[in-house]
């Protein structure tokens, strides 16, 4: 259980603040509701691109890590498809450093021609050495572009192409940030032994003056429900074919949402679970399998993965996994099972819960997605789940229609 | 706004550590924090893979541990570790085997059963074995696909020597040679009482702790007395090789030091930090900021029982890799010749002692350091002492370490790709 009072300056900054009496640190979050589904088709990468150029300084404080370190703070960030989160821990007598630090990039970013070169070649680089200098590094690639039809899921947080970083110009890099970077865009999360009440009161000395350009609402295009089997087959020099089966499911805030989750979890949840043991052990397909889902804002993705022993065939690695779905559909399921998934939720919930960076990160998040209450309602909400329920949630969402399979084939090698 | 002031802390406070000895005599360090409703507990074993008679033996073993025991099955094991929200965690390096298990504290008594078969009972079944060893020669054949792997793994046998415990490495294929026998025989001979230490933390209250000593007493005595045997460095210092189809290639480079009881060990992981341990370093200013050739580029003490380094590790663009190459060793040189500037030394101490504050931060952390320190022969107050030997390091030690201990000609340079 997460305590925490909520807060919203003039600007439109939200402002969360919880009290942890134990740690001699502070974590301060800064959320931006920004991410790849926020991106022009034709310049993808440039939410994660962004993230980068947060770090490059601003005509105040020119250089941003210095600071922070000098406070013995620790920052780092990161983008996906729907948000940008940055952060900071610190020792709680320096949070005013990090406040600082926050509000001031928020506005006043140094967007010189020089810091943009710079940070495009840095993200090409990251481009080259996780996506493709890495064997499988492609997958993720060729997944959101079978899957995804129309929403900006289609593409990754790196983006389409290293040409789309390459080409965006610096006045479109600067409409972005005019764009996005708003108070009232943001959100701020702050976990530390201070008294709530004196946390709103920092925000408002290092934020309050902020002024705030509202952002035109966003529309971002649907997926349209999908109406036959999809497959992609695909060659590459890796030791080992991999199997991926993709099916669309609900929102974050959907009923399907959790149903979805504690389902992964009875596949892939731990050394004791269904595919693991069955798959694995059992029946010796793969070398290592996995079932799980994306967990985005927008109606999201089930997956699941393997990768084949060589003894395996294709054909039946690939019907082992539609085993494991009818099992499901047919309402095989324990209270045992259930159970065990259930307790698994509620450990880690609590074991997520031990330190200050954390609760100010999923504290953002929560927020982001539309209901900070979730945050401690979820062990709950997973308690009052059944098998019929995953049982009609598996025939609902894993059908041939709504599936997407990439076969990853490995060069035979001669 | 006003930049705000700064305050650095001048002290790190841990809860105390409670040194106890089970009934066999293996020492248990207890580490009270009964704000948390967990309970952590790691049994530490120097069985690690110096300390084998097969290649992979000891990472076999310790990975097989909780598949299968005279009274569970593995998939009970699991289950029952799954079923109270129990995790364990095994990590293995060259000296040490650690076997870590986490709960909830309302479900340490469930997880306790588990804990006791899988570190007493372990049986090895010869099924469990092989698909093991298939899985985990895949997954090291994809591994070595990676020029960051065997970058890694030809630094190690550059450093020591190919047939050298700390640099040896093998074939994947030595995995198809390994059996339950073999697991067993290793099982026997490293998972004893006098080559184990415990270290809980949580909220250990007196039933947890007799039954963590319960537990641990049943430790059988080692029948073996052999020490391990280090034989001589055999240092290469140079290693290029090629690898198909890089876009980048990986590069290695550091020193063969000492380990972490040399008076010198804290001043250089200064100098190590202030090249190339934070994001700010000289080698992320060069390599990164200023000629865009990475990513990120990383350097640190890396720290064995009888034996420590300097390691330098970046991956740059292959058609830079000449270029990368000269400006490390254009860093290193300056830190020989000049002294590093007060402001920048301090700015490094102070990310140091931030980083100290940030690991100690929780019940896991203080477990993990105070595991560190005991190996090492210390006890918890060389947290304190190395705070302030942190604080201590002027640029002229900086600069005496640097030309001790950095010249060209005892470097190591290893290039994949």
């Amino acid at each position: 259980m997460i305590t925490y009072s909520k807060h919203t300056l003039r600007n439109g900054l939200t402002v969360i603040a919880n009290r942890d009496h134990t740690s001699r640190l502070a974590a301060v979050n800064i959320l931006y509701r920004v991410g790849a589904r926020n991106e022009n088709p034709e310049r993808t990468g440039l939410a994660h691109l962004f993230e980068h150029l947060m770090f490059r300084g601003t005509h105040a404080v020119p250089d941003f890590d210095t600071p922070v370190q000098m406070a013995c703070g620790e920052n780092n960030a990161f983008t996906n498809n729907d948000y940008t989160d940055f952060y900071i821990t610190l020792p709680v007598d320096n949070i005013d450093t990090a406040l600082w630090l926050e509000s001031d990039r928020m506005q006043g970013l140094n967007l010189s021609e020089e810091a943009i070169a710079i940070e495009k070649r840095v993200v090409i680089e990251e481009f080259r050495q996780r996506y493709l200098n890495q064997p499988y590094g492609d997958i993720n690639m060729l997944l959101r572009n079978m899957v995804y039809t129309t929403h900006p899921y289609r593409w990754a947080t790196i983006g389409l192409s290293p040409d789309h970083i390459a080409n965006a110009s610096t006045e479109e890099i600067r409409a972005f940030y005019d764009r996005f970077y708003q108070p009232s865009n943001a959100i701020l999360s702050v976990s530390a032994d201070i008294p709530q009440e004196r946390v709103f009161e920092l925000a408002e000395k290092w934020f309050g003056g902020l002024e705030d350009k509202p952002m035109p609402a966003l529309t971002i295009p649907q997926e349209p429900q999908q109406q036959s089997a999809r497959r992609l087959e695909v060659e590459r020099d890796v030791p080992a074919t991999m199997i991926i089966i993709v099916f669309h499911m609900g929102d974050r805030l959907s009923r399907d949402f959790f149903l979805g989750d504690m389902t992964s979890d009875l596949l892939a949840g731990g050394d004791s679970a269904r595919l693991y043991e069955r798959l694995i052990k059992r029946k010796r397909l793969f070398a290592s399998v996995n079932a799980y889902i994306s967990g985005d804002v927008d109606c999201g993705t089930f997956c699941f993965t393997g990768q084949l022993l060589p003894s395996a065939t294709e054909a039946e690695a690939e019907a082992a996994f539609w085993e494991e779905i009818r099992d499901l559909q047919e309402g095989n399921i324990t209270d045992y099972e259930l159970e065990k998934v259930k307790n698994k939720f509620e450990a880690n919930t609590l074991f997520g819960e031990l330190n200050v960076m954390n609760k100010a990160m999923n504290l953002g998040y929560y927020e982001m997605i539309g209901d900070l209450g979730l945050i401690n309602r979820e062990v709950e909400i997973y308690r009052s789940l059944g098998s019929d329920d995953v049982a009609d949630f598996s025939r609902r969402v894993f059908t041939p229609q709504n599936s997407s399979t990439l076969i990853y084939r490995a060069k035979s090698q001669q | 706004m006003k930049q705000p002031e700064i305050t650095i802390p001048s002290t790190i406070s841990v809860p105390p550590t409670t040194a106890l000895t089970a009934d066999n005599g293996t020492p248990i360090y207890a580490i009270h924090c009964p704000e948390y409703e967990v309970v952590r507990l790691s049994f530490v074993f120097h069985a690690g893979s110096t300390t084998q008679s097969h290649p992979f033996a000891a990472s076999a073993t310790a990975n097989m541990l909780a598949e299968g025991s005279a009274k569970f099955t593995a998939q009970q094991i699991a289950e029952q570790l799954d079923y109270y929200g129990s995790y364990f965690d095994i990590n293995i390096d060259r000296d040490y085997a650690y076997v870590t298990f986490c709960s909830l504290s309302k479900f340490f008594t469930q997880t306790a059963e588990v804990i006791e078969e899988v570190i007493l009972r372990p049986t090895f079944p010869e099924q469990e074995v092989s698909t093991y060893c298939a899985k985990r020669r895949q997954q090291l054949t994809i591994e070595r696909r990676k020029v960051e792997t065997r970058a890694r793994e030809y630094f190690a046998r550059a450093m020591f020597g190919d047939d050298h415990p700390y640099g040896i490495s093998y074939d994947e294929k030595c995995y198809d040679n390994l059996s339950r026998d073999i697991l067993l025989e290793h099982y026997k001979r490293r998972y004893t009482a006098e080559r184990c230490i415990v270290v809980c933390s949580g909220n250990l209250i007196d039933e947890v702790l007799r039954r963590i000593n319960e537990i641990t007493s049943k430790l059988q005595q080692s029948t073996e007395q052999s020490a391990i045997v280090m034989p001589a460095f055999n240092t290469t210092h140079t290693m290029h090789l090629p690898h198909d189809g890089a876009v980048q290639s990986s590069i290695r480079m550091g020193r063969m030091l000492f380990s972490r009881t040399h008076d010198d060990f804290i001043p250089m992981q200064v100098l190590s930090t202030v090249l190339g341990g934070y994001f700010g370093s000289r080698l992320m200013q060069n390599l990164r900021e200023r000629n865009g050739f990475t990513y990120g580029v990383y350097s640190a003490m890396v720290n064995f029982q009888h034996a420590g380094y300097l390691a330098i590790a970046t991956q740059v663009g292959c058609e830079v890799k000449e270029q990368a190459l000269e400006e490390i060793a254009t860093e290193i040189e300056r830190l020989r010749r000049e002294p590093v500037p007060e402001e920048e030394l301090s700015l490094v101490k102070n990310i140091m002692a931030g980083e100290m504050m940030r690991i100690l931060d929780g019940p896991f952390g203080i477990a993990d350091v105070t595991t560190e320190n005991i190996l090492c022969g210390f006890d918890n107050q060389h947290i304190q002492y190395n705070l302030e030997r942190i604080r201590q390091t002027s640029p002229n030690d900086l600069l005496r370490l640097a030309q001790q201990y950095l010249s060209p000609e005892d470097l190591v340079t290893v290039v994949v790709g």
